[in-house]
């Protein structure tokens, strides 16, 4: 992820790249090599109403708060037609990860960064459920895939094994199929290795070389263990049930297990590293009785890196976010937040401080951000 | 494709959806007298529009399911799951749940859900078919809010002797259809006269697509099979009382994603449907049982989610007429109750049983030029409190001449809606104490009918209506899809058609256009993001919709066009995106030939001639370009 500054030369090269863009959505002149709409801002991830195949990806430029809609069908003049899980860029490519409620519809859609101009489509069998994706190399990435899924209610949902595509960008095809985890799912890139996490029951967390594309033996952690990020003091932390545990990532010892809160009605999801790497963010949430209309209801916490203890009583905003980030450069933390699966979202941009900015509206269910 | 709460989703799809859609247009070219007695609810709906389907389109569409029929010939709105799959209706910008479908005046819509899959209803299941506009909840009860679709089934009193039937219809991608049956009316004895009817028919449509995608659109892989039988037998004696009995049974098999074992679903339907009716001039006694059955399953086709319901009804009305020296009126006082039990996984161990009934009177006066109704139903359901519903319509002849007729409409009347048993009694996501809704239903119209020569007729009718529903049940996604009584919900709009028919000795063809603007929309404030989609066109509910249809005919051949025009369906609340409007046209070809004893109709059919790339709610493409063939051999003995 790298930030462009912003200058009014720049701005105004965005606006006349934004005017070619849709000139191109008229009469599809695909060449022009003064276009690059999106190569620098915001890209949120709208994951959209499942049933509806509605996922989309909104744009933000580097300033003002003039967001761009579903840019993928203004470029391409098609929709995703999926959920939107994920997007992640390597080797000047952008790759947009949609789950589609049929089996075998599911894809991941291989663009030019700058443009969103569509360059290829990985589909079934290659990829089946999407889930993260990491840049792994200068043009390979690897997504994780749960595989056909099976019926949830007769316990066959996650496939085992599920698998990380490798994704080659010099050719836009998947190359190998590592098998993983039932359920695989977060993926982190730590020095040579990637840690993939699982929600599929697994308590191990798997551990990938990336010169080899092999899998390493495994880091026994808990329940669903997945990566979350390394501080600044070097250590790897991974969640898993309720706790975050701090794990040497040369050694693969765990080091400590802080426990997240006490409160065992609230689900705890979405940790995100500080840009000085001294804070973790996250979301905790519950569902209201009756009286409250079962809605979802949570707020956002913080801590140290350094504390031993995280009561997670006081919120640090009080709010509940689909999506959750940080701008790696200047701190800033998004807040995608989705009023319902059936009209858009909005994003709540604060300072680090905690300090409320601004609020621009996205798409369908805002969960994910990248920055560029 | 994935996620936990698929089970869920899908009954919720399936039951629910507070929304769907809207478009344009009304045929009818012939009509054939009908004479039925005791099951028109439009005798009593004076001031509404009634469409009724000629006979030469119910034969067209003899092997299509009412979907394809009603989105060619009306402006309903269907939201369709994908070629075979579930169909919902949209009738006047309202919701799937409001649209009743009567067949041979009972009300067949599944209870669980509330509504009919229109693609589990093949074209071929009944005899004849009217669409009746907007709200007539004191004549037809609950779901009667869009408006009503009547199936009816007729014994062909004047046509004596014996018909047998076979269809067969071939297809692109490996569709066949097969029908089968016998007809006949026969004198018993010196006072009786019997009349009957067996028909079985088969679909096995393998949508076997020479193409996984469509502009870009992937186009899912589904297979349908569908198989019905019909039995009606008539009984009636110089006294003119008539004993009849009818059953229709359907069952629908439709496989998504058919050859991978692990995620491919199956969602089999299957409907019993038993009438039995004793009517003479002044009384018609009815009892009806109807069994409906979903089984949902994915993956494993041996443990489905089971959902059973039972209904057995029972009705009596009887009919006071007098004469005055300038009037006709009629008052009919009915009453019916009906016992419900349904066993449905989602529900608990336990059946749930509960009764309903209703008490109504519908009076008619009809003068030389005014015909008035005025109507009141009151419903009574276990565990909840329907409203008392009344109506009013007026209709008055302006000019009626042998050349030339023009009618003025109006009317106004109360709906409700007894909820799904879904949305009371699904116990993670149901509501107990949901109210009804509560509509209330305006309209006027101008219908004329203008024949200058003997070649020409000319017929138009235009209407306006107001529709609003409050209390309007919604499945709040806000709080985890459970039901809610959350919305207000206006719809208006305008309807228009016209039809043109030039007959001459030897050429005869016809015209028919359509338009119908539905404005349709949430205007409750409920929340702070509420303000995002107040006054927004309700989902899946196309804004202006057209219907376009010519014909010609020489001798026994006959063209005919068929057209739909449809704008932008929004998918989300806030109308932030849509599916792209669309026009479909069909060619139809026909002709009938004799070979002895036996009759023969060969029609071969065009589907979308150009290959237009649409999509439907899960958005994928519909088919492209597609032909069917069919034929059907008729031996026949009846005497004219």
């Amino acid at each position: 992820m790298r930030k462009v500054t912003k200058a009014p030369s720049v701005r105004f090269k965005l606006a006349l790249g934004l005017l070619v863009a849709l000139n191109w959505s008229c009469n599809n002149d695909n060449d022009d090599p003064q276009a690059l709409p999106y190569g620098s801002g915001v890209l949120v991830v709208n994951q959209g109403n499942f049933t509806d195949n509605n996922g989309t990806i909104t744009y933000f430029p580097p300033t003002g708060s003039t967001a761009s809609y579903d840019i993928f069908n203004q470029v391409n003049q098609r929709s995703l037609t999926g959920s939107v899980q994920a997007y992640e860029e390597a080797d000047g490519k952008g790759l947009i990860l949609v789950d589609n409620t049929t089996a075998g519809q599911d894809k991941v859609e291989i663009v030019d960064a700058n443009t969103f101009k569509s360059l290829a489509t990985l589909k079934s069998p290659e990829i089946e459920n999407p889930r993260s994706a990491v840049r792994v190399t200068a043009n390979k990435v690897y997504v994780s895939c749960w595989d056909l899924s099976g019926d949830f209610s007769n316990g066959t949902f996650y496939k085992d094994p599920g698998y990380i595509a490798v994704v080659d960008l010099t050719t836009n095809t998947v190359t190998k199929k590592i098998p993983a985890v039932k359920g695989v799912e977060t993926l982190l890139l730590v020095g040579s290795e990637v840690f993939a996490g699982s929600t599929g029951g697994s308590t191990k967390l798997t551990v990938i070389d990336i010169t080899t594309d092999q899998l390493k033996t495994g880091i026994e952690i808990g329940a669903n263990p997945n990566p979350v990020a390394v501080d600044g003091n070097g250590k790897l932390w991974v969640y898993s049930g309720g706790e975050m545990i701090q794990v040497n990532p040369q050694s693969k010892a765990i080091e400590n297990r802080l426990k997240i809160g006490t409160d065992k009605t609230r689900s705890l999801s979405k940790f995100r590293l500080s840009s000085d790497k001294q804070y973790f963010y996250f979301v905790s949430s519950y569902y209201g009785d009756a009286s409250e209309n079962y809605k979802e209801k949570g707020e956002t916490y913080r801590f140290s890196v350094n504390d031993t203890s995280v009561p997670a009583t006081t919120p640090f905003i009080k709010r509940l976010f689909s999506g959750l980030a940080v701008e790696p450069q200047s701190g800033i933390i998004y807040g995608g937040y989705t009023p319902s699966y059936k009209q858009a979202g909005y994003v709540f941009r604060y300072q680090a401080s905690g300090t409320l900015i601004d609020s621009v509206k996205a798409e369908i269910a805002p969960s994910g951000f990248y920055f560029k | 494709m994935m996620r936990y709460r698929d089970g869920i989703i899908l009954s919720l799809l399936v039951g629910s959806f507070s929304v769907v859609n809207g478009q344009t247009n009304g045929t009818d070219q012939t009509l054939p007298a009908v004479t039925i007695r005791g099951t028109t609810p439009e005798r009593f709906s004076a001031g509404q529009k009634t469409q009724r389907i000629d006979s030469v389109t119910l034969e067209q569409f003899r092997f299509q399911t009412l979907t394809d029929l009603l989105t060619y010939t009306t402006p309903i709105a269907f939201k369709v799951y994908g070629a075979g799959q579930l169909s919902t209706a949209s009738f006047r910008g309202t919701s799937a749940n409001h649209t009743a479908v009567l067949w041979n005046g009972i009300n067949i819509n599944q209870p669980t859900l509330g509504l009919s899959d229109f693609s589990t209803l093949p074209v071929t299941g009944f005899d004849q078919l009217a669409v009746q506009y907007g709200s007539s909840a004191s004549c037809v009860g609950s779901d009667a809010v869009g408006g009503s679709i009547l199936l009816m089934n007729n014994p062909k009193w004047q046509q004596p002797g014996f018909q047998a039937s076979v269809g067969q219809q071939i297809g692109s991608f490996r569709n066949y259809g097969t029908q089968l049956g016998i007809r006949f009316v026969r004198v018993a004895g010196k006072r009786w006269q019997i009349a009957g009817k067996s028909f079985f028919y088969t679909t096995n449509a393998n949508n076997d697509f020479p193409y996984r995608e469509r502009g870009n659109y992937f186009v899912e892989h589904s297979i349908t099979q569908q198989k019905g039988f019909i039995q009606d037998l008539y009984f009636r004696n110089q006294k003119n009382q008539q004993l009849s009995v009818n059953l229709w049974l359907t069952d629908n098999n439709l496989t998504v994603t058919p050859y991978d074992t692990t995620v491919r679903e199956r969602t089999r339907s299957q409907s019993y449907r038993f009438l039995t009716t004793y009517e003479t001039n002044k009384l018609t006694l009815r009892l009806g049982w109807i069994r409906d059955i979903i089984d949902y399953a994915r993956g494993n086709f041996n443990t489905p989610s089971h959902s059973e319901t039972d209904r057995l009804i029972s009705r009596i009305e009887k009919e006071f007429t007098h004469s005055y020296p300038s009037a006709e009126v009629s008052l009919r006082l009915g009453g019916e109750w009906s016992h419900y039990r349904t066993q449905v996984d989602g529900y608990g161990d336990q059946p749930i049983q509960e009764d309903r009934a209703d008490l109504y009177a519908l009076l008619r006066m009809q003068w030389t030029r005014w015909l008035i109704s005025a109507n009141l139903r009151q419903a009574f359901v276990t565990r909840f409190d329907p409203p008392i519903t009344p109506s009013l319509g007026v209709e008055y002849a302006v000019v009626k001449t042998g050349q030339s007729a023009l009618t003025a409409k109006a009317s106004a009347g109360r709906s409700y809606r007894v909820p799904t048993l879904n949305e009371r009694y699904w116990k993670v996501l149901g509501n107990p104490d949901i109210r009804p809704e509560n509509g209330f239903n305006l309209e006027a119209g101008l219908a004329s009918r203008w024949i200058p020569t003997e070649h020409l007729t000319v017929t138009s009718e235009a209407t306006v209506y107001r529709n609003r529903i409050d209390d309007w049940s919604y499945w709040n996604p806000e709080s985890g899809y459970r039901v809610e009584n959350l919305q207000l919900v206006v719809a208006r709009g305008l309807e228009w058609s016209g039809t043109l028919n030039y007959t001459t000795a030897n050429w005869q063809s016809g015209l028919t256009l359509a338009y119908a603007l539905t404005r349709s929309s949430q205007e409750r404030v409920y929340n702070v993001y509420a303000q995002d989609i107040i006054g927004k066109q309700l989902v899946y509910v196309p804004k202006h919709s057209g219907r376009f249809s010519a014909f010609v005919a020489k001798g026994k051949n006959r063209l005919t066009f068929q057209n739909q025009v449809n704008s932008r369906q929004y998918i989300t609340f806030d109308n932030i995106q849509f599916l792209r409007g669309y026009v479909l046209t069909n060619v139809l070809l026909e002709t009938q030939i004799k070979l002895g004893p036996v009759a023969a109709r060969i029609q071969g059919q065009i589907n979308n001639v150009f290959d237009t790339v649409y999509l439907n709610v899960k958005r994928n493409a519909m088919p492209g370009r597609n032909f069917t063939i069919q034929l059907i051999c008729n031996l026949n003995t009846l005497k004219q």
